[in-house]
């Protein structure tokens, strides 16, 4: 596995945590809860946003790895 | 009519009077929560008792002084509401056995109460050793109720300084094989959810003994067939479980990586998770 391939694997994780937090918060009918959910949510959101730039900056480090 | 047939008919009477009179007195009337109660409960009892088994007693008298005995407890506990002294007067007040970890002798002596006694009911509380009581108070009710000293109280997560996420009442969605509609609503669920929740652990709700659902609608079923085994909730486990791998993945690749604007990256986001691990650890535990 190449790096590039890695951190692709640890981005789509980020990305399925941040779903899985939207779905709690949706069902969780205590506001304190959601509160936490929301605010996890947002965090996690910046970490993908940056992972995000890094996966494509990899992308380009290693064009023959390209998928 | 001969008298067997009369107490028959007396007593389904009297039982049917007796458990109307025990509704209108209400929840606290059952527990005997003081004097008055205690003597009611007493009287209502007797009055019954008489005009069942003694045919030549008039069954009419009976009905009067249970409808007697049915409004003044309701008149005494309307007029407990309304003042303080009138309660001090009737309920009694309570008797305080021991302050500040020392035995007050005179009001023990004032409630009859023996050393043995007092022990007696320490020991009722777990409590063997007199010298680990703060407080203690005997009720109205004659229930001794203590305070243990600071360092005798159970652990709390406030003591250990411990964040607890908050814990709502579970609603019982399905009894008995069937789905209550109220709870489900209460939840702000429906019945198409409960159908699908059930479908994803592969059960069907006839099967279904009891289902309950926790306030962020995690749904956990216990079936008549014992012998199946139902999946656990996971979805917060595997939450917790995949944040943390994140986690730990962003600090390799930041030990990893020798460009140093990429190593940074992979470091601040790796702090940034854990302290999100840190703020919602106690809402999936």
């Amino acid at each position: 596995m190449t790096v590039s391939s890695q951190v692709k694997g640890c981005f789509s994780s980020i990305k399925s945590i941040e779903a899985t937090l939207q779905s709690l918060s949706a069902k969780t009918s205590d506001q304190e809860a959601d509160k936490v959910f929301k605010e996890v949510r947002n965090t996690i959101r910046t970490v993908q946003n940056d992972l995000e730039s890094q996966v494509l900056h990899l992308t380009k480090e290693e064009p023959q790895y390209k998928s | 009519m001969p008298g067997w047939v009369e107490i028959m008919i007396r007593s389904v009477v009297f039982l049917i009077v007796l458990f109307l009179i025990t509704k209108a007195l209400g929840k606290k009337q059952m527990s005997q929560l003081d004097i008055f109660q205690y003597i009611t409960g007493i009287v209502i009892g007797s009055i019954v008792a008489i005009h069942v088994t003694d045919v030549t007693t008039n069954a009419m008298y009976g009905f009067i002084a249970l409808a007697v005995w049915l409004v003044i407890p309701i008149a005494v506990e309307f007029a407990q509401l309304k003042s303080k002294r009138f309660r001090n007067i009737v309920q009694g007040k309570t008797t305080v056995l021991i302050q500040n970890g020392k035995i007050m002798e005179d009001n023990l002596k004032k409630e009859r109460y023996s050393t043995d006694d007092l022990l007696k009911e320490l020991r009722n509380n777990h409590i063997f050793n007199a010298r680990e009581v703060e407080f203690a108070v005997l009720e109205p009710t004659g229930k001794v109720n203590i305070l243990p000293k600071k360092e005798n109280q159970p652990i709390t997560p406030k003591v250990l300084g411990a964040t607890v996420a908050p814990e709502k009442e579970p609603q019982t969605v399905v009894m008995d094989g069937k789905a209550l509609l109220e709870p489900l609503a209460n939840a702000s669920l429906n019945t198409n959810w409960l159908e699908t929740e059930l479908a994803k652990m592969n059960v069907s709700i006839e099967n279904v003994f009891l289902a309950q659902v926790d306030s962020d609608g995690q749904l956990t079923v216990d079936l008549y067939d014992d012998k199946l085994t139902v999946p656990e909730p996971t979805e917060k486990p595997l939450l917790l479980a995949s944040m943390k791998k994140c986690q730990a993945d962003l600090e390799l690749f930041a030990l990893a990586t020798e460009n140093q604007a990429s190593k940074q990256l992979y470091q601040r986001n790796s702090e940034r998770l854990q302290k999100a691990i840190d703020k919602i650890t106690p809402y999936l535990e």
